[in-house]
């Protein structure tokens, strides 16, 4: 039988010039399938990849960087099943942003928003102020995906959405809710608390 | 679009809407296939994607087959034909148009009795005989037990659709007969989009109806027909069906089997029923068979069935039947002599062993693990030839006279000559040769003499034939291309434009629609070039000129079941007798009348707005779960097009009327608040703005002359009802400002580029209107619609508004007001809660309940019950709605969490209900009828009574 597909959300937050739509670009563009019915422009892309039983589609939501669009950012995120925090690794100063975006994310984003940073310009490694450990330990602490890509050289932009999809949790049983009948259970549900 | 064939099988494309089931049913020779998106991903040519565009947008295909003909496993054999049918194809139908469907059981009736009552019996065609009794037969809600009861007191091939709720999915419950060895049989529905079809068949059709009508003349998957009860079969007048639908589901409890006993099916001969036939031949038990390994599928290269064929077709003729001994070979390799192979020694094609039985559900899910345990044999090969020929003549076989029968008689049925003449192999060989072919393949379709019917030396007739197929062929014109939008399969991004409603089409390239016809014609450029290439195929020129190039006029056909359902709702809507034209229609004259916004009865636009979106919800909710629309939207629309299908209607009957009131109120609500004065005020300074000051770096701005093209389409963007047609402009104007900013550099601009640019330009545009445009958009935009490529822009150009509205006392600061956070956070969550708030209970008047049952769950209904009504209303109500045979053992309870309560007689459960949903906190609750003993022990709160 067919695949399901999933539409996922993904939100793409960063200093601007780090390379968030280049990024997504070479995502999107490399392995073009001319089935996917072409956006019309970079803020907003779209790709489907199967990820177990299921085929997910990438709805890409691009932020503006820039200070004065940032009380927008709300809009964005908000009902994304993942955040993509970039940062130049050869710019501090988008290092200490992302540090920003991950607090507001974790603050005001969705509760179970997958988070991934992105450490983009690695093919710049010569001129590099950010260290992959401290991003790495920083990613490690907030229990977030981290990978250095290069959206130029096409490293590692696929195993960055690879690691997302992996990290979404699969749909459970479809069947639960429907118009026609619905269970009522005397046991009540297994309990949802969350454990301190 | 290729198909080997020898030279008997022809293919015609036509649109869907021209389903030709009746000419199939009517004709043996001629079946209709559409092909549903299962078979478009057997592509037999993959890379080329138009095929599956084309296939997969239900494009028909039409198999003609004159002889016993058999198919080529491999593309090897040289010709196909295929004539591409365009819209007009009503030019065809008009001479077909006479020719309508009718039962088995009329048509043996009818020729025992008087042709003069011909003409009349053919008034009420299977077709409407279903349509207009589907009370009877349609009966979703229905539970497995009932089915049984009902089916079991009837007779082999007595059907009902249902709605299963264990596979959540429509099935079609036939009884099976003594042979089958299973008393009923559950064929699941398939709904893919636009067309409903059998599991396990290739067959699709574009709705419930035309499907059940197809199984009452040809079996395809089934063991055997589909039978219409007697006196629905029998019915000579609409009145008379229109009698016996009246009766809905209690028709059944009064029509015992020895009623169908007299019906005139009773006076066909025993070897009706083939499955049982065949299973007296060599007792072949039931088989359980996967739809991709069936036998008779036609396989082209990928090695996947491209469509089903039905045996039951592929004998159909006597000739072939006399000269051939069916029996004859081994193996199914084995062709019947007499059709020249033109390929060589080689047999030219493989006839399909007959399909297997269906699955057989009712207990338990198909496993194939039966599937190895009936290996095929010649012998049931030689049964299914037999089949055939009984089903042939008994069903079917009126016009092709079998020797064994007298000859039917001439005057009935002229019209299916007709039909049969239209689509005469020999006819669409002349219109071939007509359109002046270069290929020399022509001259080989030449059909032999014998297999045409008296008409045949009607000259004048099939050249008037003939001019009409070839003038079919080469129609192209259509240019509603807007339609092609429905090739976005499941994630269309926006439903297409409207006949009433005209856009602008000064695009300057940037329309999406363009880019759809775009998309669709590039891989059809590689495709033609490779046909070109191959010596082998052989294309009809002037069918061919471009197939796919305008295949809006397919698509738009396509939509027609959509439209159909679009109309459907909009005249309920007008009729003020039905509930919901009522509830419609004094919402629609209530607004109009009190000004939107007047009167106090909305606080600010927004309200306004909210309001509106709910009532469309609420109608929707309504819509589904109340019987007004009849034939009830699920035969007619798959299940997952159904609710977007609601939405546009609704947005036509509610939206449409109130344009101008709400246009007007939102307008007053904002100069009243002041906002509409200094947002002006804000974007005149705005507009003095230089890019650069916006936040523009790399990018060029658009200049003067496209500020204006996309001030023009920001108006005609205004001038829609429907949010949806207003986000497609919205995405026109978006994708112009791209366009200018690339300005062919070939960059791609991301958001860091675009947020800014989009600012200026609604700085430039200077159109304060907009931002009531936006907001109507915001709100009234439906829910799932909001995360895609619609949604995002929409959320740009209300972020880049609310810059320019903060702009004068934000400039400095460059950032928003926490007020205008708060307000998009309230938005977001209202905007998304919304979406599992509606539901028809929550509307005044109705309560749904739920009836538990000791080992069967719980089926709810939704039932009207007025806010005063007592629960010993409620429970008498139930009691009827349930059926349920001693009321006076049940009672109303209502759940909450672990709770349960059996409400007193003299409660009020609208009040209850109403209470609950006030609770800040509310638990989900439920109201359950049921049993009131053995149930509740243990429940330390029963019979606690309600108060």
């Amino acid at each position: 039988s067919k695949m399901a597909i999933r539409e996922l959300k993904v939100c793409l937050l960063g200093d601007t010039g780090v390379g968030k739509s280049s990024i997504v670009c070479r995502f999107v563009q490399d392995h073009f399938d001319h089935n996917i019915s072409p956006t019309i422009g970079a803020s907003f892309l779209t790709k489907t990849v199967p990820c177990g039983n299921e085929l997910h589609k990438f709805l890409i939501w691009d932020t503006a960087g820039q200070e004065r669009f940032h009380s927008l950012a709300p809009m964005y995120y908000r009902g994304s099943a993942a955040a993509v925090v970039v940062y130049d690794i050869t710019k501090l100063d988008s290092f200490q942003t992302l540090k920003k975006w991950v607090k507001e994310l974790k603050e005001h984003g969705p509760e179970d928003i997958v988070v991934a940073i992105a450490g983009n310009k690695n093919d710049l490694s010569d001129i590099r102020e950010v260290p992959t450990k401290e991003a790495k330990d920083f990613a490690e602490s907030i229990a977030a995906i981290f990978i250095e890509t290069s959206a130029r050289n096409a490293v590692n932009v696929e195993e960055l959405f690879q690691k997302i999809s992996q990290q979404i949790p699969p749909l459970e049983n479809p069947e639960v809710d429907s118009n026609e009948s619905f269970k009522l259970t005397r046991q009540p549900p297994p309990s949802n608390r969350r454990c301190c | 679009m290729h198909f080997s064939s020898n030279n008997n099988i022809y293919f015609l494309l036509c649109p869907k809407s021209h389903t030709l089931s009746q000419w199939a049913l009517t004709d043996s020779t001629v079946h209709t296939f559409t092909l549903g998106r299962g078979q478009a991903e057997r592509d037999p040519f993959p890379g080329e994607s138009e095929h599956a565009v084309g296939v997969r947008a239900g494009l028909v295909l039409i198999w003609l087959r004159k002889r016993s003909s058999m198919f080529k496993s491999k593309a090897g054999n040289k010709e196909s034909y295929m004539v591409n049918w365009r819209k007009d194809l009503s030019v065809l139908e008009g001479e077909v148009s006479g020719v309508y469907l009718q039962s088995p059981a009329c048509e043996v009736s009818l020729r025992e009795r008087d042709s003069g009552y011909d003409s009349l019996r053919r008034r009420v065609t299977v077709l409407d005989r279903l349509t207009q009794a589907h009370p009877v037969w349609l009966l979703l809600s229905l539970s497995d037990q009932e089915v049984t009861r009902i089916l079991l007191k009837q007779p082999p091939g007595a059907f009902l659709v249902r709605r299963s709720s264990k596979l959540q999915k429509k099935v079609l419950s036939v009884r099976g007969d003594d042979a089958s060895g299973c008393p009923i049989f559950d064929f699941p529905v398939r709904e893919n989009q636009y067309t409903f079809s059998l599991e396990g068949s290739g067959l699709s059709f574009a709705d419930l109806f035309r499907l059940v009508a197809f199984y009452c003349i040809s079996r395809d998957v089934l063991p055997f027909t589909l039978k219409l009860p007697a006196a629905i079969a029998s019915a000579k007048t609409h009145t008379e069906v229109e009698e016996v639908a009246q009766l809905g589901a209690g028709f059944w409890d009064c029509t015992p089997r020895q009623a169908s006993a007299n019906a005139p099916l009773q006076g066909r001969p025993a070897d009706l029923l083939p499955h049982g036939a065949a299973s007296q031949n060599h007792g072949s038990p039931p088989r359980i068979c996967k739809s991709s390994t069936l036998p008779g599928c036609l396989r082209i290269q990928s090695s996947r069935a491209l469509c089903f064929v039905n045996p039951l077709f592929l004998q159909t003729h006597h000739q072939v039947q006399q000269d051939v001994p069916v029996c004859s070979g081994s193996s199914p390799d084995d062709s019947p002599q007499g059709i020249p192979s033109k390929t060589g020694g080689k047999p030219c094609a493989v006839p399909p062993p007959r399909p297997p039985p269906p699955r057989c559900l009712p207990h338990k899910p198909a496993t194939s693990s039966m599937q190895g345990s009936m290996p095929q044999t010649s012998a049931s090969w030689c049964a299914v030839q037999q089949l055939h020929q009984s089903v042939e003549k008994t069903s079917m076989g009126l016009k092709h006279s079998s020797p064994k029968k007298p000859p039917p008689p001439k005057k009935p049925n002229v019209d299916s000559y007709h039909c049969h003449i239209a689509l005469d192999e020999e006819t669409i060989a002349k219109a071939l040769s007509n359109a002046k072919l270069p290929h020399g393949g022509v001259g080989k379709v030449v059909p032999s003499p014998g297999n045409l019917p008296a008409l045949s030396h009607d000259q004048s007739r099939r050249e008037h034939l003939e001019q009409r197929l070839s003038d079919i062929s080469i129609s192209t014109s259509s240019s509603d291309s807007l339609d092609l939008q429905t090739s976005d399969e499941f994630h269309r991004p926006f439903p297409d434009l409207d006949d009433d409603y005209e856009l602008d089409e000064d695009d300057y390239g940037v329309g999406l629609e363009n880019d759809l016809q775009l998309r669709l014609r590039s891989p059809c450029r590689c495709k033609k070039l490779k046909l070109g290439a191959s010596s082998a195929l052989f294309i009809l020129p002037r069918a061919l000129k471009g197939p796919f190039q305008k295949v809006s006029g397919v698509f738009s056909s396509l939509a027609a079941p959509e439209r159909r359902a679009v109309r459907k709702v909009v005249e309920l809507a007008n009729d003020k007798a039905s509930y919901f034209g009522c509830l419609v229609q004094d919402y629609v004259s209530f607004l109009q009348e009190n000004g939107g916004g007047g009167g106090g009865l909305h606080t600010s636009g927004l309200d306004l707005l909210q309001t509106l979106r709910q009532f469309l919800t609420q109608m929707k909710a309504y819509l589904l779960h109340s019987s007004d629309l009849q034939p009830p939207v699920e035969s007619l629309i798959p299940e997952d097009q159904i609710d977007q299908v609601l939405e546009k209607a609704m947005h036509k009957c509610v939206l449409k009327p109130l344009k101008l009131t709400v246009d007007t109120a939102l307008h007053d609500f904002q100069v009243r608040s002041g906002a509409w004065q200094q947002l002006k005020e804000n974007l005149a300074l705005a507009k003095t703005k230089r890019p650069q000051d916006l936040g523009v770096e790399g990018a060029v701005p658009p200049d003067a002359a496209a500020i204006d093209k996309i001030r023009h389409k920001f108006r005609s963007m205004r001038k829609m009802y429907s949010p949806e047609k207003k986000v497609l402009l919205l995405l026109r104007v978006c994708k112009l400002i791209y366009a200018v900013m690339q300005d062919n550099s070939g960059r791609m601009f991301g958001a860091d580029d675009f947020l800014p640019v989009l600012t200026y330009v609604l700085a430039q545009c200077d159109m304060p209107q907009l931002d009531t445009d936006i907001q109507y958009m915001m709100e009234l935009l439906e829910p799932s619609l909001l995360n895609g490529e619609g949604g995002y822009y929409l959320t740009s150009v209300y972020g880049a508004m609310s810059l320019i509205k903060n702009f004068q006392e934000e400039q400095a600061a460059r950032i928003l007001s926490s007020e205008v956070r708060n307000t998009l956070h309230q938005w977001h969550r209202r905007r998304t809660t919304e979406r599992s708030v509606p539901s028809v209970e929550d509307f005044q008047n109705y309560l749904r309940v739920a009836l538990q049952e000791v080992d069967n769950g719980c089926t709810a209904k939704t039932l009207l019950v007025r806010p005063y009504a007592t629960t010993e209303e409620v429970c008498q109500l139930c009691a009827q709605k349930f059926r349920i045979a001693d009321p006076e053992n049940y009672a109303l309870f209502l759940l909450t969490g672990e709770t349960s309560q059996q409400l007193a007689p003299d409660t009020h459960p609208q009040r209850i209900k109403a209470e609950l949903h006030s609770r800040p906190h509310g638990q989900p609750f439920n109201f359950v009828y049921r049993r009131v003993v053995n149930l509740n022990l243990g429940l330390h709160t029963d019979g606690q009574n309600y108060r």
